[in-house]
């Protein structure tokens, strides 16, 4: 094996380097998940697996198709929040409460999707920003459903059908299974025909439906499917965190650090939100453990000037900087 | 009844639209969404507050030095972050603005803590009624305020030289840069009226209203309805919408529930944005 160029695995390296990359990243997560025992590291693994699958979520309209959406949190809510009512009253569980909320959540986003699509850039950020504020306002509103601003709480009781579990180990495992799956599917987004057609369109529209781009149809699934996964990562977060309110899920600011995650991590690519949530959740973690209430915001402060020196400087994000120069380099070895 | 709403309703418009009118012109002229205007609101408020509680400079007194403040602050936002997201794409201008928008708040939660402040007067609570309708003072005082500030900016933008190339560079961008104006001066100037004009909007809404870092979001979202209503750009159809917001939000607060008002409008946003982008009064393009 050693030494030599042909064997698969170094084929595999030459040929895709960013899914190998990413493979070895999730066999190292899978190993320090099995590592690490003290439940403060667990809890930032689950939180940066959470935050990967949301701007994952997020990345599929806005990353690839354009769609600048300020109101993500208006689909992970719905995706909490249907799961944990189903649950709290039917008592049906919440993986399929999870799917229930995702198809809802998608379908809802399509809707968005189809009536907002030909909104431009801000625009459509507005619409979306008007769309989370109502949903919010129903969360509110519908007391009898949500229990209102006072929030839900999901009652523990462990189980595998409950989706909860007693050992954070187990919470971490699904939530890397889950950003696995979320990872690959946006890699197969972006090498397929409709990957290309959403670049192609966010490039330029009026180009793309010159080609006979049918540019409100791949709107609509782009988005249709950013909010189905919005609201299994929304379903995530009840299950872990078992308290969900309007003011979080369902709020712009929520809506608004998605994107950021993904924008810090490179917009377009699979492993943008990944990278993003690596390099964000952390840093807000232990800044807010650290610095404790007493300087509460300070780490949105920080999230506030990072975003506009990623966007001023580094606007591709940071995978995208590190990639182009390290693809060029690769290739460059290859030919040599 | 019916009145009394009709008349609330274009007050309240009126405070709306001392928001709005700094949005559309920042709009209209640098072609930029700010979404951080909520929070120069809320910064305004707070110079307000401790001018009032430290120096017990009465709030609408405060309006001399709080509109100068904020007009510097927008200076250097503008000068710092605005003016490069200028023409760049629109990802860029909406995130840089959230990120001023995310230091602002924050900002202000890490030094004044998350606690509701009011500024207290012996006007606050004060109403004139007139037979069966009661106006409130505060209210009263910053509708006119809305009528007096616009009153001010239209014969600015009309009749003096820096006014006249506002506008040209409005109008079109190039031909301004080729009549030798230059424009981005002018940009960071507009960036830091369109604050001053939250700065008295701040003073003349903090007898009002309770002062927390969040409540520029408040305001905020709905000046965007107004002005998207009124067409981006457009002054006096930034107030006009300004005053429709106002009535429906009364009007939907009486007649289905209080709870659902703001609803209300977020939903007739969204319709607008829809069909009438070009706002009700707007010409389609």
């Amino acid at each position: 094996m050693e030494g030599s160029g042909r064997s698969p695995l170094a084929k595999l390296i030459l040929k895709d380097p960013e899914l190998s990359f990413s493979l070895l990243g999730l066999v190292f997560s899978a190993l320090v998940i099995g590592f690490v025992r003290n439940p403060f590291y667990l809890d930032v693994l689950i939180m940066i697996f959470l935050w990967a699958m949301l701007a994952s979520s997020w990345n599929i309209a806005g990353g690839y198709a354009g769609m600048f959406s300020l109101g993500h949190g208006a689909f992970i809510g719905i995706g909490a929040y249907m799961s944990s009512m189903l649950f709290i009253h039917f008592k049906l569980s919440p993986w399929i409460g999870m799917l229930i909320g995702a198809i809802a959540a998608g379908i809802i986003a399509s809707f968005l999707g189809t009536i907002c699509g030909r909104l431009k850039g801000h625009y459509f950020a507005l619409a979306t920003i008007a769309f989370v504020e109502l949903i919010n306002i129903a969360g509110v509103q519908l007391k009898e459903l949500t229990r209102g601003s006072e929030g839900l709480s999901i009652p523990f009781h462990a189980g595998l059908a409950n989706f909860m579990f007693e050992s954070k180990v187990t919470y971490a495992y699904i939530g890397l299974i889950f950003v696995a799956l979320f990872y690959f599917l946006s890699l197969a987004l972006e090498r397929s025909k409709l990957g290309y057609y959403l670049v192609a369109m966010r490039e330029d529209e009026d180009a793309a439906k010159s080609l006979s781009i049918n540019t409100p149809r791949i709107k609509m699934i782009s988005i249709g499917i950013s909010g189905f996964l919005a609201a299994i990562g929304g379903t995530f977060y009840a299950q872990y965190i078992l308290f969900i309110e309007p003011d979080t899920v369902l709020s712009f600011n929520f809506s608004v650090q998605v994107a950021l995650v993904t924008i810090v991590g490179g917009m377009g690519t699979a492993l943008g939100p990944v990278i993003g949530s690596f390099l964000l959740t952390p840093l807000s973690m232990l800044l807010r453990a650290y610095l404790g209430g007493g300087l509460a915001g300070l780490h949105i402060v920080i999230y506030g000037f990072l975003l506009i020196i990623v966007v001023f400087f580094i606007p591709a994000g940071i995978v995208n900087a590190i990639r182009t120069p390290l693809k060029k380099y690769l290739k460059g070895e290859e030919i040599g | 009844m019916i009145l009394q709403l009709l008349i609330s309703g274009i007050l309240l418009g009126g405070v709306y639209a001392l928001v709005s009118i700094g949005l559309t012109l920042i709009f209209g002229v640098l072609d930029v969404v700010n979404f951080a205007h909520g929070e120069f609101l809320m910064i305004g408020m707070y110079a307000a507050f401790w001018l009032c509680t430290l120096l017990n400079i009465d709030p609408y007194l405060s309006i001399l030095l709080v509109a100068p403040l904020l007009f510097f602050v927008g200076l250097f936002v503008g000068r710092t972050v605005i003016r490069q997201t200028i023409g760049a794409p629109s990802s860029v201008q909406i995130f840089a603005t959230v990120g001023v928008s995310l230091i602002l708040m924050n900002g202000a939660l890490l030094l004044w803590k998350a606690d509701f402040r009011s500024v207290p007067t012996a006007y606050g609570s004060g109403a004139i009624s007139l037979g069966p309708i009661f106006i409130g003072y505060p209210q009263l005082m910053s509708f006119i305020g809305a009528i007096v500030s616009s009153a001010m900016l239209f014969p600015f933008l009309r009749y003096t030289y820096i006014g006249k190339a506002i506008r040209a560079t409005a109008q079109d961008r190039r031909a301004a840069m080729l009549m030798g104006i230059d424009i981005q001066k002018i940009y960071t100037f507009t960036f830091g009226i369109g604050i001053a004009l939250v700065g008295i909007a701040s003073s003349l809404l903090a007898p009002i209203y309770s002062i927390y870092p969040g409540v520029g979001a408040q305001f905020v979202l709905v000046a965007y309805v107004a002005v998207v209503l009124g067409g981006l750009g457009n002054i006096p159809g930034a107030i006009l919408g300004s005053i429709i917001i106002g009535i429906t939000e009364t009007f939907s607060g009486f007649f289905i529930s209080p709870g659902w008002r703001q609803g209300i409008y977020y939903a007739v946003f969204i319709l607008v944005l829809i069909f009438r982008p070009q706002g009700l009064f707007g010409q389609k393009q």
